[in-house]
């Protein structure tokens, strides 16, 4: 074999090398797409499943179950405020309904 | 170009050309992963906002609910202090009548006398429980006088026995039963009690209501 078709089959085999580099860097390439693409699926699909979510429903509903028990409490407070004052007045209170009830006007 | 050097252009070339397409492959796939990121973001902001407007109107909803009911109930105390004075009031104004005596007598008359000076005519109809009719029969010579006096004209009274259950009193109408004043304890405590309403829910709970 002669110098110059050695040479040129290693020129051919360096083209060879150079297109298999190519068509690997393509290949790699997509790989690293379809990786970002999964990243992304990821990143949007984790947004169904967010505890946060969940953990602000429940303290909103503890806090707000705390502001019924303060609304019964203070209707307590005031049901009982009330109680103590209508049993005091009670038979001041009769006392004007008997009186308006008998009183006759000629 | 010598050979040689067209082995190195060629390896440069694919080199360049293989770092080309993973640089780009490397700048779309950040970019894609930042754009999912932005809205991943712009997507639970949103449904953060939404999920805080939900539970706001459902605290909203809750609490006004939770104080409606409140409110019911504290009515409903107050509504059965405003029953138990009517109630007592109408115990002690049954007793009263039941007791007959001297008090009793003269609000029959005054009953009777209140009735006759709102009508028109001189003969008029007294109708009354068993009880008090005979009550009205001892003294019904007393309230025909002071009732001639109060029409100053000579009036006559009937008396008749009242065919409902009453607590006590006196329907009065004149002859020909056109016009008549019902004067029952019943009907006075009925009136009455809408009339002062207002007056016996203060001096029950107090002044201006503070605790509704």
């Amino acid at each position: 074999m002669s110098t110059d078709i050695k040479e040129l089959q290693d020129l051919i085999a360096r083209e060879k090398n150079a297109e298999e580099k190519v068509s690997k860097a393509k290949e790699e390439a997509q790989v690293i797409l379809k990786q970002a693409r999964e990243k992304a699926e990821v990143a949007l699909g984790a947004i169904e499943s967010d505890p946060a979510w969940e953990k602000l429903k429940q303290e909103r509903n503890v806090e707000i179950a705390r502001k019924k028990a303060e609304i019964e409490e203070e209707y307590k407070r005031k049901t009982s405020s009330l109680e103590k004052v209508a049993q005091q007045n009670l038979e001041k209170a009769i006392a004007r309904l008997f009186e308006e009830t008998l009183r006759g006007k000629l | 170009m010598s050979l040689q050097a067209l082995q190195s252009e060629i390896e440069r070339k694919a080199q360049e050309e293989a770092s080309s397409i993973l640089e780009t492959a490397r700048a779309e796939a950040e970019k894609i992963v930042a754009e999912a990121n932005t809205k991943a973001a712009s997507i639970r902001d949103e449904r953060t906002k939404a999920i805080r407007r939900e539970i706001d109107a459902k605290e909203k909803s809750e609490l006004a609910i939770a104080r409606m009911d409140q409110k019911g109930d504290l009515l409903r105390v107050k509504s059965g202090w405003t029953n138990r004075v009517y109630e007592e009031a109408e115990k002690r104004i049954t007793k009263m009548a039941e007791n007959a005596g001297r008090e009793y007598n003269e609000l029959l008359a005054t009953l009777t006398l209140e009735a006759i000076s709102k009508m028109n005519g001189s003969k008029f109809i007294l109708e009354t429980s068993p009880r008090d009719k005979e009550a009205f029969s001892k003294m019904l010579g007393t309230i025909t006088e002071r009732a001639s006096k109060l029409k100053n004209n000579k009036v006559t009274l009937r008396l008749e026995t009242l065919q409902t259950k009453t607590l006590g009193g006196v329907i009065v109408s004149t002859e020909d039963r056109v016009q008549y004043f019902n004067n029952t304890l019943e009907a006075r405590l009925a009136v009455a009690s809408r009339k002062v309403e207002g007056a016996i829910r203060q001096i029950l709970f107090g002044t201006g209501e503070t605790n509704e």
